[in-house]
């Protein structure tokens, strides 16, 4: 009786002294898996000048068509972005976004990039399109805009153009290796970790997804349950 | 150009392997082509002469000497020729011609216009090697190059394949553009201190294969996946080029030509191709307007039409329907002009109705002439011009006898005021003087057709062609006419082009819309009963036309007049009697879509939608009748013309009866005599292809397949190949070879009789030292519609005086010098410019350009005699 009685409480007392799964969200946030796709940002060179040049490349690839770009001739004088064209108009509307990240892959400037800013709020249709002025970067590289978002430090870091660490043809032989411009804020960033052997997690901030799931994982395989 | 319906002769070959037949003389490239086998190409395109320069459509063919590579864009099919398109020495070729090609291309796709239609894109996706193993430096120019107000020249990205500079000399006849430079400082150059300056420009930006070449007004608006396209129609001249509109987000960013056999066979007038910037002025009329105390303001809908048909009941019951006049239509499209056809015919009752501003040809004598086609001139052995210049006034149609007179397919007799482009094409020319037209035209008989045997072209159908317009204002219409008349009858089996120049004009008087006329080119002699029976009343006796609308409102017999799409203060030729008329006018009603001149002088303006606004159906200079479509909605408040009609008449207490345009089309189809048994074009739908002539035609008509190969036009198919997002009306015709007859009916023109003449004679005679005045039309001008278009505000010149060089020697004046022309006490000043055809009793005026305005001197009697100081 009392066997069957106490019986029941047996994962419940296994429980007990196991490491917490919960958090106190949003006091305190975990970190976010490494391809975790969340709010999106424009980034700039390091001289401040714009990466995008108004391709329309994301647009037309958006599967969510949630994507407007308008591109207009650089002022000579006083260029936005390096070449003849710059991105005069870019939107993105989140209610339909479903953050695919093929945006990011078909920029051929890494100037659309996600963060891992997932928390959005919205009061109203309009609101939940952002445009230029609340995607671009500011003058330091930091891409809060709104009052509200709740950027922690650090976390400005995890934008994930330097995720793409596979090479255009595939070939492993190029995992690892820089591939793309500076960053305003952030210099040039090392790229994530790939299959390839070169990868230094330290450097590039990187938490594996492994490290983030530690507490779902047993011990025998190097997480922290029992 | 036009396949005969007859037996083409064929070849067999082969091609990999398989036993295929082609049409003799046919290159390997189309060949193979209409066997399903695609051979990739830059410099071929089918509209030009082969030159074999870019080598990226090598095919292996077989040869005494064992197979061996050549370029199938430049040999002619041969029967038993063995073609392999899939070789593995033809791969390499492919693969070779596309890494050396890209050696010095710049990877700009992302900002390059020409990215996601690009042929050079999509042929290395398809046929190229994949990875590039050049790492040097590549080579760099200026980008971009601005070589007109129009075009934007990037050389990095020239290919070299000739297609613009082949086109400025073989089509347009303007070589304004070469190469420069040898090996890989090759460029596309303009000549030094000049302007690539065409009325044709943008035709090369069209079929550059990259984007070297692009337009300046879409330069950046949007990428090609943005773009809906509809097969639609241009209006800006009587031509009707068809054309592909371009919209993203509502709003018409570029068009494109279509390859119709019939009509452009695939070019445009830069005019054209962004005149439609017009719909986005800022002068735009966006609501109905009623002016209140000199001021215009805004009113709806009931309000302006209650107005509109108040004045018209006021003015209808005080002096009688003909107290109420028309004037203009050629801006409305058929659907339009038969609806206020039938608004003032029909139920006002008055005949006072006018499409033309008095510059054109009486549409009774044009539907007594044996009509002839654009493609008639093709077959044509002599071709005869009494009528503007058809660069300024007809562009794409000088395109198409350009190039035939320059191959010397045909000969040219030109009868023109002064020197024209086809001037030095032409194997007879007179200058045209006033009063002496016969006469000259009598001279084309004895000293230079006397020289042919006269059956070769006489006993043959059509073996003759006569374009004929007004060859420009001061010759008196009625001299023309007259000559026409006696054209007419002495080349019994001559066709005629008719080349008046606005827009729909030839809808617009198909439609009825002149002085006793009803829709279906009949008159209202002949066919008054008919409508009688059909409409609420049909008029008693025939119109005045513009000019006597003009008159008899300064005299008093009329008070009320509507002006459909027209402005007759900067269009109409005597400025001075439209003042006058206007300041005396009771009512003038404007259905209008721009604010203009003449609306100043409105009591009410309707604002009506414009092209590429509105769907209906047109018709052009040959009677060919084909389908506009509406790409973008209708700015503000405007409306379609037939609504406004029906609108108006139901307030005056009569239904039109309209529901839908497609009401109207299969009245105008079971009324109007010519236009029966063309159901089928007036509905709604997009596989029209290149429309159909009415009254349709006797004979078993060819019309080529029309082709969207995305080498040949980027940009049109690519559009449908990327998928834009589906919406009806969204795709071009297939292209499928329409070859068909359409079944013979019957109707009969004889009621325009062309035999009664009149001799026609000068009324003064001009002194020793005086001139005859003439003034001609230019394409660019400060008309409404160029001058609210973005690209084309600046167009107009400064105003001039074209005079003989041996009068200037006299006058003591060299060209670039100031002249003032005067008559009586106006005294009109310009721009001397020399014209060694131009004869020296004659001078000829521009018409409405900038500075001066030479309609100062002119009026519409029977002869304008100047004088001309220094
Ligand atoms: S993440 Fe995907 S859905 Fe979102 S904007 Fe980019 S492409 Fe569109
Ligand atoms: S974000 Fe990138 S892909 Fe999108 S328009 Fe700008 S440059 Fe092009
Ligand atoms: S011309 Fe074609 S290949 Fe060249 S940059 Fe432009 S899109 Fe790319
Ligand atoms: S500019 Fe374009 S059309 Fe002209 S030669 Fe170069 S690639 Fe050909
Ligand atoms: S050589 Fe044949 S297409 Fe250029």
């Amino acid at each position: 009786m009392a066997t069957n009685f106490f019986g029941g409480f047996k994962v419940s007392f296994k429980q007990i002294s196991e490491p917490r799964v919960t958090t106190e969200y949003p006091k305190e946030k975990k970190p976010k898996p490494p391809r975790a796709h969340g709010r999106h940002v424009l980034n700039r060179y390091e001289d401040g000048m714009e990466k995008c040049i108004g391709c329309e490349l994301c647009a037309g690839v958006c599967p969510a068509d949630c994507i407007y770009v308008r591109g207009l001739d650089n002022p000579m004088d006083d260029p936005v972005s390096p070449g003849e064209r710059y991105g005069y108009v870019y939107e993105i509307n989140f209610l339909r976004c479903i953050h695919c990240d093929l945006c990011v892959e078909a920029c051929p400037t890494e100037a659309i990039t996600e963060s891992k800013m997932f928390e959005f709020s919205f009061t109203s249709r309009a609101d939940a399109i952002y445009t230029k002025r609340e995607l671009l970067v500011d003058d330091d590289g930091k891409p809060k805009a709104q009052p509200w978002e709740d950027w922690r430090e650090g976390d400005d870091r995890n934008t994930s153009a330097w995720m793409r660490a596979t090479s255009p043809q595939g070939s492993k032989d190029y995992e690892g290796v820089v591939a793309w411009s500076s960053e305003l804020g952030h210099g040039i960033r090392h790229p994530e970790g790939g299959q390839g052997d070169n990868r230094d997690d330290e450097a590039t901030g990187n938490i594996s997804l492994r490290e983030t799931r530690k507490d779902h994982i047993f011990k025998n395989d190097g997480g922290r349950v029992r | 150009m036009t396949e005969k319906l007859t037996n083409e002769e064929t070849v067999t070959f082969t091609l990999n392997g398989e036993e295929k037949t082609a049409v003799k003389g046919e290159l390997i490239i189309e060949a193979c082509e209409k066997n399903g086998e695609f051979i990739p190409r830059f410099c071929y395109h089918p509209r030009m002469k082969p030159v074999g320069m870019c080598r990226m459509c090598l095919v292996e063919v077989s040869s005494p000497r064992g197979p061996s590579l050549q370029p199938s864009c430049y040999v002619e099919i041969q029967n038993g020729m063995e073609v392999n398109t899939q070789s593995d020495p033809v791969k390499k070729a492919q693969d070779g011609v596309l890494e050396y090609l890209l050696l010095n291309h710049p990877l700009d796709c992302p900002v390059c216009d020409k990215g996601g239609e690009c042929p050079l894109q999509d042929q290395t996706l398809s046929y190229g090697p994949g990875e590039s193993r050049f790492i040097e430096e590549k080579r760099h120019f200026l980008k971009p190059l601005k070589i007109s107000s129009l075009v934007e020249l990037d050389r990095e990205r020239c290919i070299q394949c000739g297609r613009c500079i082949r086109f400025a000399k073989e089509i347009s006849g303007e070589a304004e553009i070469d190469f420069a430079g040898r090996g890989e400082d090759t460029e596309v150059a303009i000549f030094p201190g000049k302007e690539f300056d065409s009325y044709f420009s943008l035709n090369t930006v069209q079929i550059c294969p990259v984007g070297a070449l692009t337009a300046v007004p879409y330069r950046f608006k949007s990428r090609p996946w943005d773009l809906e396209q509809i097969e639609s129609t241009c209006q800006f001249c009587a031509v009707q080029c068809k054309l592909s509109v371009q919209s993203s987000q509502n709003e018409i960013l570029r068009t494109l030509g279509i390859d119709s056999d019939a009509v452009n066979q695939s070019w445009l007038c830069d005019r054209g191709r962004f005149g439609f910037e017009a719909i986005y002025s800022s002068n735009r009329v966006n609501s109905p307007k009623i002016k209140k105390d000199g001021e215009f303001i805004d009113v709806s809908w009931p309000e302006a039409v209650e107005e509109v048909a108040r004045a018209l009941s006021v003015a209808k019951i005080a002096n009688g329907p003909d107290s109420i006049g028309f004037i203009g239509g050629a801006r409305l499209n058929n659907e339009g002009a038969y609806a206020f056809s039938k608004l003032a015919k029909g139920v006002i009752g008055t005949d006072n109705v006018d499409a033309q501003l008095s510059d054109g040809i009486d549409p009774n004598l044009i539907f007594g002439l044996r009509r002839a086609t654009i493609n008639d001139l093709d077959q044509a052995e002599i071709v005869v011009t009494l009528c503007g210049d058809l660069r300024e006034e007809l562009p794409v149609l000088f395109l198409r006898l350009r190039t035939l007179v320059a191959n010397e397919a045909l000969l040219l007799a030109e009868f023109s005021i002064g020197e024209t482009p086809l001037s030095q094409y032409a194997a007879f020319r007179r200058s045209l003087v006033p009063g002496k037209v016969q006469n000259l035209l009598e001279e084309l008989k004895d000293s230079f057709l006397s020289s042919f045997g006269r059956d070769d072209f006489e006993q043959k159908d059509g073996g003759i062609v006569f374009v004929v317009g007004n060859p420009g204002i001061g010759i008196d219409g009625l001299e023309i006419e007259h000559s026409i008349r006696a054209l007419a009858k002495s080349f019994p089996n001559a066709k005629f082009l008719p080349a008046l120049r606005r827009g729909n004009i030839f809808g617009a008087l198909d439609m009825g819309l002149s002085p006793g006329l009803l829709p279906g080119r009949v008159t209202l002699k002949s066919h008054g009963s008919f409508f009688g029976d059909k409409w609420v009343c049909v008029p008693e006796k025939v119109g005045k036309n513009t000019k006597e609308m003009l008159q008899s409102v300064i005299d008093g017999t009329m008070d009320t007049l509507i002006l459909l799409g027209s402005d007759p203060i900067s269009d109409f030729p005597d400025k001075n009697l439209v003042l006058k008329a206007f300041e005396k006018a009771k009512n003038i009603i404007c259905v209008e879509s721009i604010m203009n001149e003449s609306t100043k002088y409105a009591q009410v303006i309707l604002p009506a939608s414009m092209d590429h606004e509105r769907a209906g159906t047109v018709t052009n200079l040959e009677g060919r009748v084909t389908h506009a479509g509406d790409k973008v909605t209708a700015s503000g408040a405007s409306f379609d013309d037939w609504v406004i009609a029906s609108l108006i008449s139901a307030e005056l207490g009569d239904d039109l009866g309209f529901n839908s345009r497609e009401d109207i089309g299969s009245e105008i189809c079971s009324f109007a005599p010519a236009y029966r048994s063309t159901e089928k074009y007036f509905i709604s739908g997009n596989d029209f292809g290149d429309g159909v002539v009415v009254p349709i035609a006797q004979v078993p008509v060819s019309i080529r397949a029309r082709k969207s190969d995305p080498i040949e036009v980027p940009g049109l198919s690519s559009i449908e190949r990327q998928g834009s997002p589906i919406r009806s009306g969204n795709s071009l015709p297939s292209s499928v070879a329409k070859v068909g007859s359409e079944s013979q009916i019957s109707f009969d023109n004889s009621m325009f009789d062309l035999n009664s003449t009149v001799s026609y004679k000068l009324l003064e005679e001009k002194r020793e030292s005086s001139f005859y005045l003439v003034l001609e039309k230019s394409l660019y001008d400060n008309g409404t519609l160029l001058r609210e278009s973005k690209s084309f505000e600046n167009s107009a010149r400064e105003s001039y005086f074209k005079l003989n060089p041996v009068l200037l020697a006299e006058l003591g004046v060299n060209e670039g010098d100031m002249i003032t022309v005067s008559k009586e006490s106006v005294k009109v000043k310009g721009r001397v410019v020399a014209d060694s055809l131009v004869s020296v009793a004659v001078v000829v005026a521009s018409w409405n350009q900038n500075s001066a305005d030479s309609r100062e001197l002119i009026s519409l009697d029977n002869v304008n005699i100047v004088e001309v100081e220094r």
